[in-house]
């Protein structure tokens, strides 16, 4: 099965967010590597699945799970080499799944060769390419984003005696994108791994490469020009790739960076996702479609991504006070979970192991219009680990099977890169891919299912939204629209059963089509159309006139 | 002479005695049916005056009015009254029967008449029982509504409407019993149409949105003066 | 945040079923619009008549209430509506919050509210208006209700929380206000209901005839399933009637201060029907509670948070020679209705006493205590027409009105409490006589 050749074709992905370090371990150390992940896209093949979203394998002192890179052309050596990466990409496509990396633009590591060299002298040629300042008093107003490690945006280098401008870890230094020799190279880079056949670049951090006096250095119209020019020699010199921004902003600050559809193709919607998890905690639609109503229209060639979870906290920057404090009451009661206004939890973890509103969750995201990202063991319902620093809870081995360290590695369990989960909900022992697909009814059978639900119909990718409001407000409801196919979705937000009554006046005489069992579902008529639905429950119809 | 007085006379004796005689059997029947009657009604008295008991018919008669008025007359009270009239009613009734047999020409259609009369009679006795009660009532309903609409002279209006409802009740009475039937009626049917009457049942009834109008109307100049003057109870 | 209280089991089960099946008390639309509600934490009940003037500024302090002490809990506004032709009940809907109006003025707020509106009849009835929201209340699970009038001016956004907390958090079953008032306002209240409720039930309740008060879902099933909603007597004073099942039953009561009590349109001419839904409502309730309160001797406090009563003391151009002329004439003309109820040496009495002057005016606290307590007796036996008897009151209390302003004319608020207190006193000193009075000769 090789690639479809569709210029769109993230349009129709389904994307799986993976770290290799912890997804398998092919030879022993403890450590996932590239061959191991390769050895695993059948299993990604079945679930249904046709994008990876690698996180950053490149060389790195790991103080930023590899988001400090310390060599952008080169594959970190406990994950395999460059043939390694290759061989597993061609495999990748062979299977029709396209690849996505990282691509940190804003920063390095300062263990990088470019930062070693800029703070040796200020006469040396890579001076200029991070931002350096006598004072640490330039740039002020401008937020800090790790709260909880970072007291400023400057960080004072005894080496270079001078401080340096880092909106991250003080261990990572902001690149210079003033300097024309800085974006050369990094264009360079991202060239290095087009050519090599990567799909497309998720590129971190975007809104805050470069910086102005008297701004609050996010989303300046100097980085746009920046990003519009990358994405020119991109549509010149590869075309079919794709671009994916990481701007944690609201919908109306997003919008700028799809443009007139000649910056990225697609961006994640932040903002969207916190309310998802308000929607079913309140069992209230608001929170919902109210950001639906204030997210923008996008082009036709730009998708929004949709995800429940990362391998960051959930965060709660694009909230408002009153909604962040009752997320942290009601997700994150114990303080040990919060970290730098988000919560550091799984999805099953957040939704109490639910699974019929783990459910929901997935089949909002999956009707929703975008892109969805499963977050990798999300797909079997993995649990995290709180007890581990920073947002390592969310980032513990995939748990393959019931035996040797869940089957992730043969290494003794005290060395491998990240402890296992135990206890006996989430254990390995109890959560595991093998017993999920041998298992009808499993999690993952589910979710495989589903998938194979969404890919039978262009609406959920391509089409326009609609959202029907329903007097009931526990009720999410909306139409997916697409050329000639219509798809009514009705989900319950409640743990409890509910009856609601829609207006489908407008499509009187269609017959509805329930879409997992094909069942059909009485006619549309003059009356409010009277749907019953129990806990967590939702509905896809297809509607279809004789 | 003397001989053909004494055989007229006699002769009248014997006539006497002959109808004495004739009459005599009817006579002793009267005096029987008499007593049975006596008992009967003593009977029916004190059946009348439990069941008057057991419908409290002395407190209706109170709210009536009645029992003040008969208090007044020095006559004992309403039960004791009608129970006593249940009973003079019913051995008035033997008797004449009695009467009636004795086949005393006249009386028989006279008795007839009395009896025919009676339920008439009984009609008439409810009719003014219970518009006694009414009127009773209904001026106490207008009095206090006077009273608590600072309407002038309330004692008046209260036994205007009395007075007007008696003699509706009066009317009717009398129509019931037949007697002066056209006088009365014509009497009645003036003072009926007095608009009085229409005005104190509408305020006895509680002050309907007309009455309420005309309350307000005849009162607005004196209603700045209340608004500032009153707090509320409440 | 509303504590999650360890759920109790409701004793009123069997009679719920009779409630929600009853022939379609609530309209079908109503019961529509109940379904899209859902279950809630907290109801308002907002009875409504034509109170266009008012209830835009009631309803927005409500929704400002709901957003600042309960943004986190599921609430409702329900409004049975009495057939208003100004526009009332659309009033009271803008209230909503949800997410199908997209208006730019919106604020923030977490969840949907939902503001539902009813007609109930083509004329007010406010026992009817009660039980739509009790209905309500019960199949929307509400676990607090408050009922507010429309036309309290005054409200402000803490009146829910000194309403709705003590039975969202502290367990109890019914809280009502105390107000700010004038020492002249609602002397009803304070030379009547306020003693009698206290000395024959034995608990000191400032206000137990409020315009708004709290409930528990407890409270609210038992006195919707244990009501006879057909009787005349439901149609008024249902008010006073919730009060009194409360202590009949029960259950824990409390008292909350709010603020200053705001009067719209109630008149002297108002007096008679005010003393049927209060006065005539209290005897009535009085039959049926015999047992209950024939035993109780004394009174004690209840719960109270905040102020339990505070006076102002601003000069107020009061009518007197008018109360004065009502009370004397009153005397006058009702004497033949006072003989049935009154007994002699009271009757005599109050005809002594109208031969005062205005100004040295004196109906004693005792006489009064006992002109109400042969009033209830009397109404007790029916020695006439009931009704009539809660009129007959009338120029009385207008004579007690205006003893108690002489008596309390340069009184501060303390001499004010003094007074009243004293009042009840004799009220609780004399039950012995009420209680000689309502079992004696028949």
């Amino acid at each position: 099965m090789a690639l479809k050749q569709d210029p769109l074709w993230y349009k129709d992905a389904v994307i799986y967010q993976v770290h290799v370090r912890t997804f398998y371990d092919s030879n022993g150390d403890g450590i996932g590597d590239f061959l191991g992940l390769e050895q695993r896209l059948d299993y990604l093949q079945e679930l249904g699945i046709n994008a990876l979203w690698l996180m950053p394998f490149f060389p790195s002192p790991l103080r930023d799970a590899g988001y400090d890179i310390a060599d952008y052309q080169s594959v970190n050596p406990s994950y395999g080499n460059l043939d390694d990466f290759r061989k597993f990409l061609k495999s990748a496509h062979e299977r029709g799944i396209r690849v996505i990396i990282e691509m940190v633009l804003n920063h390095t590591s300062d263990q990088h060769p470019w930062f070693q060299q800029s703070r040796s002298s200020q006469d040396n040629p890579y001076r200029d390419w991070y931002v350096w300042s006598d004072t640490d008093t330039r740039y002020k107003g401008t937020r800090i984003i790790f709260l909880d490690t970072e007291m400023s945006n400057w960080a004072w280098d005894p080496i270079s005696k001078a401080y340096f401008w880092h909106r991250f870890f003080s261990h990572q230094p902001d690149l210079n994108y003033d300097n024309p020799a800085v974006r050369e190279e990094m264009w360079d880079v991202m060239k290095f791994w087009l050519e090599a056949g990567v799909d497309g670049f998720r590129l971190d951090a975007v809104p805050y490469l470069t910086e102005r006096e008297g701004t609050n250095c996010e989303n300046l119209p100097e980085t746009h020009a920046i990003l519009k020019e990358f994405r020119r020699r991109l549509d010149e010199q590869f075309p079919g790739r794709m671009l994916l921004a990481e701007a944690n902003q609201w919908p109306a600050d997003l919008r700028p960076y799809f443009a007139d559809g000649d910056e990225f193709h697609m961006a994640f919607h932040f903002p969207l996702m916190p309310r998802m998890f308000m929607g079913v905690k309140l069992e209230d639609r608001k929170p919902i479609t109210e950001i639906m109503q204030q997210t923008p229209e996008i082009p036709v060639t730009c998708q929004w991504c949709l995800f429940l979870r990362n391998h960051d906290e959930l965060t709660l920057e694009m909230v408002t006070d009153i909604e962040r404090d009752y997320m942290y009451d009601v997700y994150a009661n114990n303080r040990t979970m919060r970290l730098n206004l988000g919560i550091r939890r799984r999805l099953a973890p957040l939704l109490d192991n639910d699974r019929r509103c783990i459910e929901l969750m997935n089949g909002i995201l999956m009707s929703l219009p975008g892109t969805p990202i499963i977050y990798y063991g999300d797909e079997i319902g993995m649990g995290d680990n709180v007890n581990l620093g920073d947002r390592d809870g969310v980032r513990t081995p995939m748990q393959w099977s019931g035996g040797w360290n869940g089957g992730f590695s043969s290494a003794d369990p005290e060395s491998l890169c990240a402890p296992m989960i135990l206890n006996p909900i989430y254990g390995y022992p109890a959560i595991n891919v093998i017993s999920q697909r041998r298992t009808p009814h499993s999690l993952f059978s589910w979710t495989r299912g589903i998938l194979a639900v969404r890919k039978s119909s262009r609406a959920f990718g391509h089409g326009s939204i609609e959202f029907l409001y329903p007097a009931n407000h526990r009720i999410l409801a909306y139409i997916r629209r697409c050329e000639n196919e219509t798809i009514l979705v009705v989900n319950n937000l409640s743990k409890t059963a509910q009856a609601v009554e829609l207006d489908l006046r407008r499509f009187k005489g269609n017959i509805l089509i329930e879409m997992s069992g094909k069942n059909i579902f009485p006619r549309v008529g003059e009356l409010p159309y009277l749907l019953t639905l129990g806990s967590y429950q939702f509905f896809w119809f297809r509607l279809r006139k004789v | 002479m003397r001989e053909m007085i004494i055989s007229e006379l006699m002769q009248a004796v014997q006539e006497l005695a002959r109808g004495f005689a004739r009459f005599l059997p009817r006579f002793v029947v009267l005096v029987i049916i008499a007593f049975v009657g006596w008992v009967i009604a003593y009977l029916l008295k004190q059946l009348a005056r439990s069941i008057l008991r057991l419908i409290k018919f002395d407190r209706l008669s109170e709210n009536a009015g009645t029992s003040q008025l008969l208090a007044k007359a020095a006559l004992p009270p309403s039960s004791e009254i009608v129970s006593r009239l249940v009973f003079w009613m019913a051995w008035l009734g033997f008797v004449l029967l009695g009467i009636s047999v004795l086949g005393i020409f006249g009386m028989q259609e006279q008795i007839a008449r009395f009896f025919l009369f009676l339920p008439r009679l009984f009609v008439a006795m409810l009719i003014l029982f219970f518009g006694l009660l009414a009127a009773s009532f209904f001026s106490r309903a207008t009095l206090l509504a006077a009273v608590n609409g600072n309407l002038p002279s309330p004692r008046l209006l209260s036994h205007a409407v009395r007075a007007i409802i008696v003699v509706l009740i009066l009317s009717m009475v009398f129509e019931e019993l037949g007697i002066a039937e056209q006088t009365v009626l014509l009497a009645f049917g003036i003072a009926f149409g007095a608009v009085m009457l229409g005005l104190a049942i509408a305020f006895g009834m509680g002050g309907k949105d007309l009455a309420r109008q005309f309350l307000e109307n005849r009162f607005l100049r004196e209603k700045e003066e209340r608004n500032e003057d009153e707090l509320s109870p409440l | 945040m509303l504590d999650e209280t360890p759920t109790q089991e409701r004793s009123a089960a069997p009679r719920d079923e009779v409630v929600l099946a009853d022939e379609g008390f609530l309209p079908d639309d109503f019961v529509r619009q109940l379904i899209n509600v859902g279950e809630v934490d907290v109801l308002i009940g907002l009875p409504t008549h034509n109170n266009a003037k008012t209830v835009g500024a009631v309803v927005a302090e409500i929704q400002e209430g709901i957003l600042q002490w309960f943004s986190r809990d599921r609430a409702a506004i329900i409004n049975p509506d009495a057939g208003s032709r100004d526009g009332t009940p659309e009033l009271v809907v803008s209230a909503s919050i949800d997410d199908v109006r997209r208006s730019d003025a919106r604020r923030f707020t977490l969840r949907t509210l939902h503001s539902i509106s009813t007609r109930y009849g083509t004329s007010v009835a406010r026992g009817t208006a009660l039980r739509t929201i009790l209905a309500a209340g019960e199949l929307l699970r509400a676990r607090a209700t408050a009922l507010i009038s429309a036309d309290s001016t005054s409200i402000k956004r803490d009146w829910l929380r000194a309403l709705l907390k003590p039975i969202a958090n502290d367990d109890f079953d019914l809280v009502l206000p105390t107000y700010v008032r004038h020492k002249f306002d609602g002397l009803l209240i304070t030379n009547l209901l306020y003693p009698v409720t206290r000395a024959v039930y034995g608990l000191r309740i400032r206000e137990p005839y409020a315009a708004e008060f709290a409930f528990s879902s407890r409270l609210g099933s038992q006195f919707l399933g244990a009501s006879p909603w057909n009787d005349e007597a439901m149609k008024e004073g249902c008010e006073i009637r919730f009060t009194l099942a409360a202590i009949a039953g029960g259950f824990r009561i409390a008292q909350s201060f709010v603020g200053a009590k705001s009067h719209i349109e109630q008149r002297a001419a108002d007096l008679v029907p005010a003393l049927r839904q209060t006065v005539g409502a209290l005897f009535g309730e009085m039959e049926s509670h015999f047992s209950l309160w024939s035993g109780k001797t004394g009174s004690q406090a209840i719960s109270s948070t905040g102020a339990e009563h505070e006076f102002t003391l601003d000069p107020q151009r009061i009518n007197r020679k008018r109360l004065f002329e009502m009370f004397r004439s009153g005397v006058l003309d009702l004497e033949s209705v006072f003989r049935s109820i009154l007994s002699p040496a009271t009757l005599e009495e109050l005809q002594r006493i109208t031969g005062q002057g205005e100004d040295d005016f004196e109906y004693s606290a005792e006489l009064w205590v006992k002109t109400v307590y042969e009033f209830a007796a009397a109404h007790h036996k029916a020695v006439i027409n009931r009704d009539h008897i809660i009129q007959a009151l009338a120029p009385l209390f207008r004579g007690r009105a205006l003893a108690f302003i002489l008596e309390n004319k340069n009184a501060s608020a303390a001499g004010v409490e003094n007074n009243i207190e004293n009042l009840c006193l004799q009220f609780e000193g004399l039950k012995p006589y009420l209680l000689e009075l309502w079992t004696g000769k028949e």
